[in-house]
């Protein structure tokens, strides 16, 4: 799993039937800032994931990728490889807080 | 599997149903250089289930993909990265 | 299915229980050059007796890991098939 921003969602009127009636987020994996270690940053690169939470814009969730995606019973049937399956509350790295959604 | 180190933890508000009472952990996945201490580790962090309680430090043996999800058959679980082990020793022998 | 040297071993105790009595090596493998390592090195559970040093044949057959770690939900991926002569 990693974790990601949602960016943004993604709307598809047409599309194959299993995934009628799921949203689409846009989300950026998120990676330690590489010197101090004390934060979290954009990778640049971008995902489409299913949502089974209710996730917005700004939220930092987790991601799980490839066939595992497929292993929930909403999901056991789409043609899909990328799911939201949290929406994260804190990351800590060592002792430090490096993301808290309160903040 | 590949070998990761436990840098950290992450904790969830909101999960899928799945994912109840799973503690999740934040590993770098270690190359050759990392293991035998030329460089430091920089690779992306990978979020781990770990049911075997890893602490910070920790060198862990990590499945991915699709075996992640396989202990816990036949229950689904979308789980794509999965501690199945925390190493005691690695021994590392590269001929000169 | 990939050939690649055995560059070490590692030991747990804590561990899931399918990897009870196997014994894991480290493989690393290489670009075609057979000296740049390609991508990190690979816990791979030994199925052939193999040792430090020589090169093995290592497969990502699921059911061949289910066999040799008589298991059905197990997460290992790689397993030794053989080893190079």
């Amino acid at each position: 799993m990693f974790v990601a921003r949602v960016t943004g969602s993604l709307v598809a009127t047409q599309k194959v039937a299993a995934m009628v009636g799921w949203k689409l987020l846009i989300v950026e994996p998120y990676r330690l800032e590489p010197t101090e270690r004390t934060s979290l940053m954009s990778t640049g690169r971008t995902f489409v994931a299913v949502d089974t939470l209710g996730a917005g814009v700004d939220d930092l969730v987790l991601i799980t990728q490839g066939s595992s995606a497929r292993a929930t019973p909403e999901t056991k049937s789409m043609p899909i490889d990328t799911i939201v399956v949290g929406i994260v509350d804190k990351v800590h790295v060592e002792s430090h807080c490096v993301y808290s959604r309160e903040e | 599997m590949r070998i990761a180190q436990v840098i950290g933890t992450v904790t969830l508000c909101q999960l899928h149903p799945s994912f109840c009472g799973g503690r999740l952990k934040l590993a770098v996945p270690l190359s050759l250089d990392n293991l035998t201490g030329k460089s430091e580790p920089t690779a992306p962090p990978i979020v781990v289930w770990d049911e075997l309680g890893a602490g910070i430090g920790d060198r862990i043996a990590m499945a991915e993909g699709p075996e992640a999800s396989q202990p816990f058959r036949p229950e689904l679980k979308p789980v794509d990265a999965y501690n199945s082990a925390i190493l005691d020793q690695i021994d590392i022998r590269l001929e000169t | 299915m990939h050939a690649g040297k055995v560059i070490g071993t590692a030991t747990a105790t804590i561990k899931h229980p399918t990897l009870t009595g196997a014994k894991l090596l480290l493989v690393q493998l290489t670009l075609a050059d057979g000296v740049t390592p390609d991508g990190d090195p690979l816990l791979v559970v030994d199925g052939v007796g193999a040792g430090c040093g020589e090169t093995v044949l290592i497969s990502s057959d699921t059911r061949r890991a289910r066999e040799l770690l008589a298991a059905n939900a197990t997460p290992v991926r790689w397993t030794t098939i053989g080893i190079k002569d």
